[in-house]
């Protein structure tokens, strides 16, 4: 049992990233869009643990707090907001999704195929790593979000700093297309 | 700890499922929620290989591209209550106002 445990543990990304995966999956193939929302939850969720198992601390922390906190529930309200029920006897998928669906399949096979003996291969040594500096002393594998952060407000400030422009002006436009029209 | 080469299978998966999603799926919200997938999908390749290389570049950009999908996903899903509003649908092949 405790060997299981223990070559579990050295697999949880592949465990996590097949959980994302089939709660992707389901996502896509659930009839109805509440449901549709929940597989999403769940699949962000997996994501958030396989960036844990990356040592990615403060990354999976944000997705859990961006992902399950904030889309979610605004996918959710849009879904209570929007009356689903009347498309049902439309279908649920498009025309060229007999098309669609065996070629996506045959390019997963396609490229599988390449990473035929890749899943269960040699795990990467490397821990992060920051210019002298920068880090400053820092030890930098055992803390992430300083590391992070370091890097980020060092080498990545002008794209920081065009996101926050781009934020704002996705919130002006949000609540200009959602509003009622003029009276 | 994962070898890169399963990081990359993973993100393939995730983002081939994405694909699917939006090519088959009439919904509009089940879209937008696939391209958020595929988005992650490109974080996940974006964390492993900032873990192979060393370097905090690929968290980073991690954390820009997280924050651009959630700017993304608020305009999103305000273009899908202004259509639901104006022409009561949210199925994308009933957008057909250019086809003529």
């Amino acid at each position: 049992m405790e060997s299981i445990l223990a070559s579990l543990g050295q697999h949880l990304f592949v465990i996590f990233g097949l959980m994302a995966c089939a709660a992707a999956a389901v996502m896509i193939f659930s009839k109805s869009a509440i449901h549709s929302v929940l597989a999403f939850l769940t699949a962000m969720l997996c994501v958030a643990a396989c960036y844990l198992c990356q040592q990615a601390e403060f990354l999976g922390v944000a997705q859990l707090l961006v992902y399950a906190g904030g889309i979610v529930v605004l996918f959710l309200f849009v879904v209570m907001l929007v009356e689903l029920s009347k498309f049902r006897e439309k279908g649920l998928f498009q025309a060229q999704a007999k098309v669609a669906l065996p070629l996506v399949v045959a390019f997963v096979g396609v490229f599988s195929w390449f990473f035929r003996q890749a899943l269960f291969g040699a795990p990467s040594k490397e821990a992060l790593t920051l210019p002298p500096e920068i880090s400053g002393g820092l030890d930098v594998a055992a803390n992430n979000a300083q590391a992070v952060s370091r890097g980020l407000f060092s080498g990545w400030l002008l794209p920081f700093e065009i996101l926050s422009v781009i934020l704002l002006v996705a919130l002006v436009g949000a609540i200009v297309l959602a509003k009622s029209e003029r009276a | 700890m994962a070898s890169p080469n399963a990081v990359l299978l993973i993100s393939f998966l995730l983002f081939s499922i994405g694909i699917a999603g939006v090519l088959i799926r009439r919904n509009a919200l089940v879209i937008l929620m696939c391209i958020e997938l595929m988005l992650n999908a490109a974080n996940l390749n974006f964390v492993s290989m900032a873990r192979h290389s060393g370097t905090v570049g690929g968290h980073a950009i991690a954390l820009l591209v997280m924050g651009y999908a959630a700017a993304e996903v608020a305009v999103g899903l305000a273009l899908v209550v202004a259509i639901y509003r104006r022409r009561d649908t949210i199925q994308v092949d009933d957008m057909n106002l250019l086809k003529g």
